[in-house]
């Protein structure tokens, strides 16, 4: 089984989209699956980026794209994405009906956030002919750093989701209702999670030096 | 009273077209001015998610292209019509590499709750009423019932209650003016 890993996030290696989608993709090769990486705004900075990530597309079995929630739905090089693979699964009659799967985050605490997103995905497979896989959703993706087991609770529900998830995905299955569910548990209380965010942007601003106050508003017509 | 229509249509797109001539006609006797920007034609380099508009520099993003110019006249209008394409229910990648852009910087990024949910605060005391105009080619359901839940959440963010209309297979700007005075109507925007 070939299957496609595609990072949506700008930051790439560095982000917390790439981390998950990573686990996955070791969790899957586990189980027998050939996963390969592409980086979504690298390729599309050429075209012969963007050819290789649509010649990957149409040779995978299992697309996975993993990403950041950015204003209600994916960052705009992904949808880019979407619309040069629909053009040219529109234009060459596809050789083959690849499954879609999602791993989304978002950085408010509430997963179902992320619903419109992994909605978008899930009509963008049923439009260009690609099965519809499943989709690993979560809240609180600000927590989400290089090492999950720091997370309060060892990180042990997004491993065991993940974990469920790779499993099915590697034997041809879709991602269980059961690892979405326990994807989308909060890593912590809601007011904990606004409380250290409230924090960690005041402690940033301090760290970048920066010369205005977090509320300065450039624009004084408003 | 200033709109601003952002265009998100592509190249070749002739019913989003259509769509923007219906709004920019519909808005021409209801508001003073009207400022129509086409992000396909301008240089905007895609959001880095660095996150720079809140710690760097607040309230204004690290790269300096022509999005920024575009954050501005989104402060500063009364009204924001965001045309494009339905695209498997959500925006174009044009105007959506220029919300991508835009929002954050006009947002605060600490936390607050907003119906129920957690959303950021916003930077500025008045975010312009905002309304979605989508265009389809024919009828779609399930992309009409994904583009209205895209725009609702949109409005979320904003604290406030964006508006929505579909122009689904219209092909003429009479019928496509209708439906932009339909959304308006709906909006609030009196001449």
């Amino acid at each position: 089984m070939n299957a496609l890993l595609l990072v949506g996030s700008p930051k790439g290696r560095k982000s917390a989209s790439c981390l998950l989608g990573s686990i996955l993709a070791e969790g899957m090769r586990k189980h027998g699956a050939m996963v390969s990486e592409e980086f979504v705004h690298e390729g599309l900075r050429s075209e012969d980026g963007i050819a290789r990530l649509l010649d990957s597309v149409d040779a995978a079995d299992l697309v996975i794209f993993a990403f950041p929630l950015y204003i209600d739905s994916l960052p705009a090089p992904l949808t880019r994405l979407l619309e040069r693979i629909a053009e040219r699964r529109a234009r060459i009659a596809p050789a083959g009906s690849p499954r879609l799967a999602v791993v989304v985050q978002c950085g408010f605490p509430e997963a179902h956030q992320c619903g419109t997103a992994v909605g978008i995905c899930r009509l963008f497979a049923d439009r260009t002919g690609m099965r519809w896989a499943g989709a690993l959703a979560m809240g609180m993706g600000g927590s989400v750093g290089g090492d999950l087991k720091k997370l309060p609770g060892g990180g042990k529900n997004i491993l065991e989701a993940i974990g469920m998830a790779s499993e099915s995905l590697a034997n041809g299955g879709a991602i269980p209702e059961a690892a979405t569910a326990m994807f989308a548990k909060p890593l912590m209380p809601r007011w904990m999670y606004t409380l250290i965010g409230n924090f960690g942007w005041r402690m940033q601003l301090r760290k970048n030096k920066a010369r205005r106050p977090l509320t300065y508003r450039p624009h004084s017509q408003g | 009273m200033k709109a601003l229509v952002l265009d998100g249509s592509r190249e070749g797109d002739a019913l989003t077209a259509v769509a923007v001539l219906g709004m920019t006609s519909a808005l021409a006797g209801r508001v003073d001015v009207v400022e129509l920007v086409k992000p396909r034609e301008l240089a905007i380099a895609p959001c880095a998610g660095c996150f720079g508009c809140w710690t760097r520099t607040p309230g204004e993003c690290v790269i300096k292209d022509d999005a920024r110019d575009v954050v501005g006249s989104y402060v500063g209008s009364d009204l924001v019509v965001y045309v494009t394409p339905v695209t498997f229910g959500g925006y174009s990648s044009e105007l959506k590499k220029l919300l991508d852009r835009i929002i954050l910087s006009v947002l605060d990024p600490r936390f607050t709750v907003v119906g129920g949910e957690v959303h950021h605060r916003l930077r500025y005391r008045r975010f312009p009423k905002t309304v979605g105009f989508g265009t389809l080619p024919s009828p779609d359901p399930e992309a009409e019932r994904l583009f209205a839940g895209l725009v609702a959440r949109n409005g979320i963010n904003a604290h406030q209650r964006f508006d929505v209309e579909i122009l689904a297979g219209v092909t003429d700007p009479v019928s496509a003016r209708r439906s932009a005075e339909r959304l308006l109507d709906r909006a609030g925007v009196s001449a």
